[in-house]
């Protein structure tokens, strides 16, 4: 299983202190951008409900890879969104299907509330209901 | 602007044990009392002491402890009547101000309300005053008609006057609005209603909390609110309701302690506030209100809601001199509820950043999906001072967000 940006999300995470992962997330939430999300796909058909901002995920397949880009119009929920879609793109259906919440506290380690951690388990349980895993 | 001299907010602040504690190493500062405010010392001493030492079933037992234990249960209902100028078979114990509303949507709705009868509320509610109705739409074939608000948030009471038409059976307003803070004109509304002959229901969970209410002088039908919100615990709510109108009304719930008999042939239910309050009540949690309505009645409603209104005067000022600033709500009348969104800076982003400063406030939509969407926005950030805040806490919210105005470069 490749997942060399996650295992580089986690390892990053894990050297910071409580304010710089913050400062880490927002970072990553200003320069998520470098595949735009295109404006069409900000539908509610791509919404996220049950979040504080919104957040869209959209879904592709490719030979039998699946991959997955996220937006939200909060900055810190799009550090958030582009992690998590980052880590969790490029994997196969049985891949996708192992990732669990352990993998998720890797890329939270306490710098969010668990509110945001719970939100980051919805986004995971959003993108294996959108791959179908 | 008046200062309160009086007023000896860190006095207040040493009874409320929460306050003294940090988050993320920083001093809390609690900006979200609207959504729930914290307890004072005695409140929690009550609570503790009645399970400690006075605790057994009420209106049951012919032992001690029962009798005890219900003495403090309706002393604590004799409390809520004289702090709202009631008398106790008016004021009837729920779950909170949500329970209260769905109490009356059920047991109004199945005496008074058929199929084509009208309910006016309005744009600004919080869902617990919209949702029910619309549950008696589906169940009933009722009409829900909103009364629509202007941009600065106040009630058009133009529009009101004119859906009060023959087929609107009740009224069911927010006497303060829970995102703005609007105060409305609820003498006006209530008076315009019962000329028409039609009761009116207020929803009190802002309202009972910033200042005196006296149900009496207001002559309203119905008024809910919830003991979370009155520094008293969660758990526990009320319902006024004017004692011929609640006896019109069938039980909400059957169960234990609301009959007179029960044969199998059927059953005959106690006048209200038992009728309303079928099965073990929250025992300490409505002692636990009894004690919250003691202290705020000690400092004096009026005092706290002159001290907020400082507050709140201070932090509009101050935070309508961030530029891109938006005050959401600007009604001429507003007590200490305070929506604002920075242009170009998600609510969110602000929230989390303060969050990290220590300064807790809520963000979203509140619980009034559609009074967002009519104000323009999506979410907002939402600051409320208790009694218990004080203008460097007014400052602190101020310098966490002009803090995240640098860090998200607005």
């Amino acid at each position: 299983m490749s997942m060399e940006l996650y295992q580089e999300y986690a390892d990053a995470l894990d050297m910071l202190d409580d304010d710089m992962r913050f400062e880490y997330i927002i970072d990553l939430g200003k320069t998520a951008n470098e595949v735009p999300f295109p404006e069409d796909f900000m539908r509610d058909e791509n919404l996220m409900h049950g979040c504080m901002s919104r957040v869209w995920i959209i879904h592709t397949v490719n030979d039998g890879k699946h991959n997955f880009i996220g937006e939200s119009d909060a900055v810190i929920v799009k550090g958030l969104v582009s992690m998590m879609t980052k880590s969790f793109s490029g994997l196969t259906s049985e891949e996708l299907a192992g990732i669990t919440l352990d993998h998720v506290r890797k890329l939270n380690l306490g710098a969010l509330t668990t509110q945001r951690q719970v939100g980051m388990m919805a986004m995971l349980k959003h993108m294996q209901k959108l791959a179908a895993v | 602007m008046t200062s309160n001299l009086a007023y000896d907010v860190q006095k207040i602040r040493a009874d409320f044990p929460i306050l003294s504690r940090e988050v993320y190493g920083k001093p809390l500062v609690f900006l979200d009392s609207a959504a729930s405010a914290q307890k004072p010392r005695q409140v929690i001493s009550a609570m503790v002491d009645v399970m400690e030492n006075d605790y057994a079933n009420v209106h049951r037992g012919a032992h001690y402890l029962s009798q005890v234990a219900t003495d403090h249960f309706e002393s604590a209902r004799e409390k809520v009547a004289r702090f709202i100028n009631a008398t106790e078979d008016e004021v009837i114990f729920t779950r909170g101000g949500t329970e209260s509303m769905n109490l009356v949507a059920s047991c109004f709705g199945q005496a008074h309300l058929k199929g084509g009868d009208q309910v006016v509320t309005s744009v600004m509610e919080h869902h617990a005053n919209i949702v029910p109705w619309q549950m008696l739409e589906g169940s009933k074939g009722i009409e829900v008609l909103f009364v629509p608000v202007d941009e600065r948030g106040v009630l058009d009471m133009a529009a009101f006057e004119a859906l009060l038409g023959p087929k609107v059976k009740l009224v069911s307003l927010a006497h303060v609005s829970n995102v703005l803070g609007t105060v409305n004109p609820v003498e006006d509304i209530i008076a315009l209603a019962h000329s028409k002959g039609i009761p009116v229901m207020l929803d009190g969970c802002q309202g009972i909390t910033h200042g005196s209410v006296d149900v009496k002088a207001l002559d309203v039908d119905f008024y809910v609110f919830s003991g979370h919100k009155l520094y008293g615990p969660s758990g526990i709510g009320v319902l006024y309701g004017k004692k011929g109108l609640l006896n019109s009304m069938p039980p909400y719930q059957g169960g234990g302690d609301m009959i007179e008999t029960v044969t199998l042939e059927g059953t005959t239910f106690k006048e209200a506030p038992h009728r309303f309050e079928a099965g073990t009540p929250a025992i300490v949690e409505a002692i636990g209100l009894g004690a919250a309505i003691d202290y705020v009645s000690e400092v004096g409603m009026d005092a706290i809601a002159a001290h907020e209104t400082l507050l709140l005067e201070q932090a509009m000022a101050k935070l309508s001199a961030i530029e891109g600033m938006q005050l959401i709500g600007t009604a001429p009348n507003k007590v200490s509820v305070l929506s604002f969104n920075v242009e170009g800076i998600h609510p969110l982003d602000i929230a989390t950043v303060l969050d990290r400063q220590g300064v807790a406030v809520r963000v979203g939509q509140h619980c009034a999906e559609p009074l967002i969407k009519a104000m323009g926005y999506e979410a907002t950030v939402r600051a409320s001072f208790g009694m218990y805040n004080t203008l460097e806490e007014v400052d602190k919210l101020v310098a966490g967000v002009e803090k995240a105005k640098k860090m998200f470069g607005a």
